[in-house]
């Protein structure tokens, strides 16, 4: 007998449905092998598939959301998975099919369902009672937020070897300042012209 | 932005405690919301309560910002604000989870 476990919000409901791990000593009522999902929304044809889509999916919603509000270019495109605005308002999502010869399911949600799906995707990530391996797990950090971190690695690599070497050189040439004696130079030139 | 004369910094901790209550009141006032976000998109529909809405975020504005200001202005503008609103009810809307105030942390610091 499988698990089933809803997570809703307002017109949405997602459909979590497995098993326990019973090998690591979990609960009865735990989900940590997912069979199946189904993302129901209200007025709209029904959404489901296999555990190794739901993670894709769920990253696609973040990112798009994240890109929406951003002011960046509202549009993510992968092999499962397309979301583009219509407008400020519409967004259309086209789902592929990982089946031959079944055409892609295209559907318009607005900002309600976006955020009532996103929220939905929120309270699985949060549920004690699901275990979603790593892999499946999308990266809800904001992207910028990661590219930020990443350029602060690139820019620490990029201006380290020549403020390293600028320091080395000074500390160098500051040395030879031991050699220098001004008036020995000075004896050897009135050796060289002795008026 | 605010009718003001004291220029006031805001410290870390106040900015973390506006935020903590901002996804508080998010989180309770969703339902409405999600009302004005969905009477955006079905506005030859169902106007009346984005029209609402609209109206008393300018009073508001009206009431507390510096009008004088070209920012606040551009807040006026009813041809410009919608873009605003719209996004700014938005990430209100994404962040009524249990990480919500890490989430609009980020989106505030990404701004």
């Amino acid at each position: 007998m499988q698990n089933k476990l809803s997570f809703n919000q307002s017109s949405v409901s997602l459909e979590i449905i497995g098993l326990p791990d019973y090998s690591n000593n979990e609960n009865k009522d735990q989900i940590s092998i997912i069979s199946q999902w189904k993302l129901t929304i209200i007025d709209k044809p029904l959404i489901e598939g296999k555990i190794e889509h739901l993670g894709p999916i769920m990253n696609a919603f973040y990112i798009y959301s994240n890109l929406l509000i951003k002011n960046e270019i509202p549009l993510y495109e992968s092999k499962l998975i397309d979301i583009k605005a219509e407008n400020l308002n519409i967004h259309n999502i086209v789902l592929k099919s990982s089946k031959p010869n079944v055409k892609p399911l295209i559907l318009k949600i607005g900002n309600s369902l976006l955020s009532d799906t996103i929220n939905c995707f929120d309270q699985l990530n949060e549920s004690p009672k699901v275990r979603i391996k790593k892999t499946d797990l999308p990266n809800n950090m904001p992207k910028k937020l990661r590219f930020g971190l990443n350029n602060n690695v690139k820019f620490f690599n990029f201006i380290m070897p020549p403020f390293i070497a600028i320091c080395s050189l000074i500390l160098v040439s500051s040395s030879f300042i031991y050699f220098n004696n001004p008036i020995e130079d000075k004896e050897k030139k009135e050796l060289i012209n002795p008026e | 932005m605010r009718k003001s004369y004291i220029n006031n910094n805001i410290k870390l901790n106040e900015f973390d405690a506006l935020i903590k209550i901002t996804v508080e009141m998010s989180r309770y006032l969703y339902p409405y919301i999600r009302e004005i976000l969905q009477s955006k998109e079905d506005f030859e529909e169902n106007s009346v309560i984005w029209n609402n809405f609209n109206k008393r975020f300018i009073e508001l504005i009206k009431e507390r910002f510096n009008i004088d200001s070209m920012r606040v202005k551009k807040l006026l503008n009813q041809a410009e604000n919608d873009e605003i609103i719209v996004k700014s009810l938005l990430t209100l809307s994404l962040c009524i989870s249990n990480q919500g105030y890490e989430k609009l942390k980020n989106f505030l610091y990404d701004f």
